[in-house]
């Protein structure tokens, strides 16, 4: 059987879902539908709940999929989306002209990234090794060190 | 407390009718073969109920919808081309509001869609969608460009929902083995789903049709 959802009821976090879902959840009728954060765009998708529950989401336009979105909620079950946290891989490089040759670099393979002080955070869509090849000259050329693979 | 789950019929479910159309990107280098893969599926869509429109992306003409148009596969009415002026690519990733703004307008005019095609010419292996435009989508490339296309792998190839090969028929006459192209590229993409046609012939159409509606039309939901 294949639950079908069309609408995003709400938020883990609204009060009029608070209460019945932390009795659901004590009663283990929460399921959940972990969502990689850069698939949390997509309007449809077709996944399985933890509980094994194969369900398909078909939203409007103007609907999008968060971490605690409520699909479905009654008084024995309730589907909500989690969001699998993101891995970054997290990088400094040695002086001003490499960061601007990362930067350039980054933006021409369209990476998502952000910065923190002189850290780069890249996020990783897909296999890490991907990147780590792409990064190889600049690592083993001492330019960029690899603080963290995120892991 | 609502208790909200759906509302449509089952008939109206087995044809993929829920209340927008699914979006579905087309994407892969000029000249692999996805205007001739929407002439291959149009009819065959069609034969099983399912109501489609079409986005095409040209640099500066509007020469796939023109084709499309004229095929006479589909009510000219139901493509809109829209002209990139740009790198292909920009318009379905970086800045894909000119796409959004046509399927929508397409799915105003024909609110019985079950599906919206966007069709985009990359120009290069790097061409991907934004998940803001389409729901799912396919990466067209062929065996006359070689059988080393999936081992390079462009971001087109490695994060498409389907990897389709197409001309299947060309890969012996040009050296390419296909068995061993569609595993390798099965393998780069780590198991996820490569499809072979050959859209002049039909070969592979229905299987793809299939796929796609188990996966964005939900048909057995």
């Amino acid at each position: 059987m294949v639950r079908m959802f069309e609408s995003v009821l709400g938020n883990v976090i609204d009060e009029r879902f608070s209460g019945k879902l932390h009795d659901l959840d004590h009663a283990d009728r929460v399921e959940y539908l972990t969502i990689k954060p850069d698939e949390v765009a997509r309007r449809r998708l077709r996944m399985k709940t933890d509980k094994g529950t194969e369900c398909a989401i078909a939203l409007s336009r103007n609907q999008q999929l968060t971490d605690g979105a409520v699909l479905y909620c009654d008084r024995d079950l309730a589907v909500v989306v989690r969001l699998s946290e993101r891995r970054w891989l997290s990088l400094i490089p040695s002086n001003k002209a490499t960061a601007i040759e990362l930067g350039y670099f980054c933006g021409n393979l369209h990476w998502k990234v952000r910065f923190d002080s002189d850290l780069i955070h890249i996020a990783v869509e897909g296999p890490v090794q991907t990147y780590l090849d792409r990064l190889a000259l600049m690592i083993g050329d001492g330019k960029v060190r690899l603080v963290s693979d995120g892991k | 407390m609502n208790v909200v789950n759906t509302s449509i019929d089952s008939i109206d479910r087995r044809l993929g009718k829920h209340k927008s159309a699914a979006r579905v990107g087309i994407g892969g280098p000029v000249g692999s073969g996805k205007t001739a893969l929407i002439e291959a599926l149009l009819p065959r869509l069609h034969a099983r109920g399912l109501e489609v429109t079409v986005v095409t992306n040209d640099l500066v003409t509007k020469e796939d919808a023109l084709r499309l148009q004229r095929s006479g596969l589909i009510d000219p009415e139901r493509v809109m081309a829209v002209e990139a002026g740009a790198c292909p690519h920009t318009v379905i990733r970086e800045d894909p509001s000119l796409n959004i703004a046509a399927a929508d307008t397409l799915a105003a005019r024909f609110p019985n869609a079950d599906l919206i095609f966007i069709e985009s010419g990359g120009d290069n292996l790097a061409s991907t969608f934004s998940l803001d435009l389409v729901d799912y989508w396919l990466f067209v490339i062929d065996t006359g460009g070689g059988d080393d296309i999936p081992r390079k792998k462009g971001p087109g190839i490695l994060r498409c929902d389907v990897l389709i090969i197409n001309k299947i028929d060309v890969g012996p006459v040009v050296g390419v083995d296909v068995e061993k192209m569609s595993k390798e590229a099965l393998e780069i993409r780590g198991g996820r789903p490569v499809m072979l046609t050959d859209a002049r012939r039909g070969f592979g159409i229905e299987a793809l049709i299939d796929r796609l509606e188990h996966d964005v039309l939900f048909a057995d939901a």
